[in-house]
């Protein structure tokens, strides 16, 4: 449609009734919003979240102290000789396991949230371009997409991590490196379809420059099929992140992290099962309530295409 | 004849790959800090002999004469031997000083082919329970959208997705080998020792079979196809099964294809958690030696196998589906 065809008028009115004048962007958050999952996901992480960013420095405990005397504590559940001070016991050396489990849980998040936003960068760049150009461009990034995804990333991430020493940057750029293609392909293919429109050509006709076109118009169009799907990646990098710290390829000692406690706990599993355990079930909190998100903005993103 | 170029033209595409994986692992090896010869003589070791050794061994070379030299042997079906293993069994290195001469060093393929079966037998019945549990989870979830069912296939999908494999692997060793006795768990002695590392397995691959399996089951059910079957009065068990079932496998199957090298990384966790000597924990202990012929071959064995499920994975599509072309 034309705008000389168009005799309504320009200004959408807000009406409830007017649906068409509100963004699909807009319209999924709000869809899944309502769902009864999605608020469960939310408040869960939001709870989460302040707990890790306040407990630590509010109760003045210092997740690497050892104190000998108050070691192998139980939980408070389970009686005996817990104090109100290691509500969730301690570990081999007396360190408190809430602090320790909520301060892995602040590494957990830094490390999957920033791996998710360069992956983002990478892949959208790369399919951006690909789907923009076409021909050579798109043949040359799409075979290097191609060739990335048949690697064996695991392989590549624990022998460069094993290899090298981890820092935190040097985890985010091995997980976020290995794991962008499937941006690029999402991007690439809505980026094709879009470019045809006639919007695009009319801003190509009244001098919109190459990349004031991707920044503007298209840019935003890829967001609906891709938020659910960084949502879910950044509970997948969260347990990648974990994967990596058990292995002792991640954050390195005395930080604490959600992996390196497991595997710390594993030898006490016998004795003083809450060690391997405790930083586990937050772990587990964390992603449900993270992908039960994930997964509900991609019902709303579903039903509304499909209704569409 | 259609078959014959489609493997042709896969297999070549195929080799391209496993020789791009190959060159990115060996010059990674090589550039990323860390000398296999420092570990392999062991740290008392001085220096002029390390010097010695590295060169007899050729790792002083330029990078691509290396590779040069590598694919040569790789092509004739030398996969070189192992920097750190003896061929009799267990691993030296550490704080020993040792000058083994080359010959008692194990072959990487004698080693890859001892672990793989292994892998595979614990593959397979990882991908039985998943299959078995995304079709008794997601088919009723399928046939009810919206409603209970379906709402559980989704807070199962969930919760499954969000349970970290290694951690997932302590707890259920320490509740049913340790505290209940049911079933075994470290290492391997019997087939018995398979089964929990393959409950774990499945439980990290069954997430996105059931929602894959609901979503396209769902969709399938809308279709005319299926209103003209109930017309056809066909019963209801015949529809389902025979029919919407079918159609929805495809995708199932592209999505497996897919989760197979997913697969990969979890073989590599679980193995090391279980101590289940396949070749995962081959990778895991090689990566920790840096022992570089050894996980090159593996880099090698394993891009082949995802090459070759890969294609098998197209083939069965068109097989249950015959409008897909190759």
């Amino acid at each position: 449609m034309s705008l000389a065809e168009t005799d309504v008028p320009l200004v959408v009115t807000e009406t409830p009734s007017n649906r068409k004048g509100v963004s699909v962007s807009r319209r999924i958050w709000r869809a899944a919003f309502a769902s009864y999952e999605f608020r469960v996901g939310l408040v869960v992480f939001a709870v989460l979240v302040a707990a890790a960013l306040l407990y630590p420095s509010l109760s003045g405990i210092d997740p690497t102290k050892m104190n000998v005397a108050g070691r192998l504590q139980a939980p408070w559940f389970l009686g005996d000789k817990w104090s109100w001070s290691a509500p969730l016991g301690t570990d081999q050396i007396g360190r408190d396991m809430l602090v320790r489990s909520l301060v892995g849980l602040r590494y957990s998040l830094l490390i999957g949230f920033s791996t998710v936003v360069l992956m983002l960068a990478v892949g959208c760049t790369i399919g951006m371009l690909a789907g923009y150009y076409g021909g050579k461009v798109d043949l040359v990034l799409m075979r290097i997409t191609d060739a990335q995804l048949s690697i064996p990333m695991i392989i590549l991430a624990i022998t460069v991590l094993g290899v090298s020493r981890p820092t935190i940057p040097a985890i985010i750029l091995v997980l976020g490196l290995s794991s962008w293609p499937v941006y690029a392909r999402v991007t690439r293919s809505v980026v094709m379809t879009e470019r045809k429109q006639e919007y695009v050509r009319a801003a190509l006709v009244s001098g919109a420059s190459d990349l004031r076109i991707m920044a503007l118009l298209l840019a935003p169009l890829i967001l609906p099929p891709i938020v659910f799907i960084s949502v879910l990646d950044v509970a997948r990098m969260m347990i990648f992140e974990s994967i990596l710290g058990f292995m002792g390829l991640g954050v390195q000692p005395p930080t604490p992290t959600f992996g390196s406690i497991i595997a710390d706990g594993r030898k006490y599993l016998l004795n003083a099962w809450w060690i391997a355990t405790m930083p586990g079930i937050f772990l587990c909190l964390t992603l449900t309530s993270v992908n039960l998100m994930g997964a509900s903005l991609e019902r709303a993103r579903n039903r509304i295409y499909g209704g569409a | 004849m259609f078959i014959l170029s489609f493997l042709v033209r896969r297999l070549l595409q195929g080799a391209l790959i496993i020789f791009l994986v190959t060159l990115l692992i060996f010059t990674l090896l090589r550039v990323v800090p860390g000398d296999p010869v420092r570990l392999m003589a062991g740290g008392m070791a001085p220096e002029a002999l390390i010097e010695q050794i590295a060169k007899q061994m050729g790792l002083r070379d330029p990078i691509l004469v290396q590779f040069g030299r590598y694919m040569a042997g790789v092509v004739q079906g030398d996969l070189g031997q192992s920097f750190v293993r003896p061929a009799s069994g267990a691993a030296t290195g550490g704080s020993g000083f040792s000058d083994a001469s080359r010959s008692d060093r194990a072959e990487v393929l004698t080693l890859i082919a001892d672990a793989l079966p292994m892998t595979l037998q614990l593959a397979a019945l990882a991908i039985a329970f998943a299959l078995a549990f995304s079709f008794l989870v997601g088919v009723p979830g399928g046939l009810a959208p919206n409603r209970w069912p379906d709402r559980l296939a989704f807070y199962v999908s969930s919760i499954f997705v969000s349970l970290p494999n290694f951690w997932l692997g302590i707890v259920l060793a320490l509740l049913f080998s340790v505290k209940l006795g049911w079933l075994p768990a470290i290492g391997y002695k019997g087939f018995a020792y398979t089964i929990l590392p393959a409950i774990v397995l499945a439980i990290e691959l069954a997430p996105v079979l059931i929602r894959n399996l609901t979503g396209s089951l769902a969709s399938v059910m809308q279709s005319p196809f299926i209103a003209v079957a109930r017309v056809r009065g066909l019963g209801r068990q015949r529809i389902v099964y025979g029919h919407a079932l079918r159609n929805a496998s495809v995708p199932l199957l592209n999505l497996l294809g897919i989760q197979i090298s997913g697969l990969l990384g979890g073989v590599l966790i679980v193995e090391f958690i279980f101590d289940y000597p396949g070749l995962g924990l081959l990778t895991v202990n090689a990566v920790m030696q840096r022992d570089f012929p050894l996980i090159q071959g593996i880099a090698i064995v394993s891009s082949a196998i995802f090459v070759l499920i890969n294609i098998g994975v197209d083939l069965i599509a068109t097989l249950i589906d015959p409008r897909l072309e190759y």
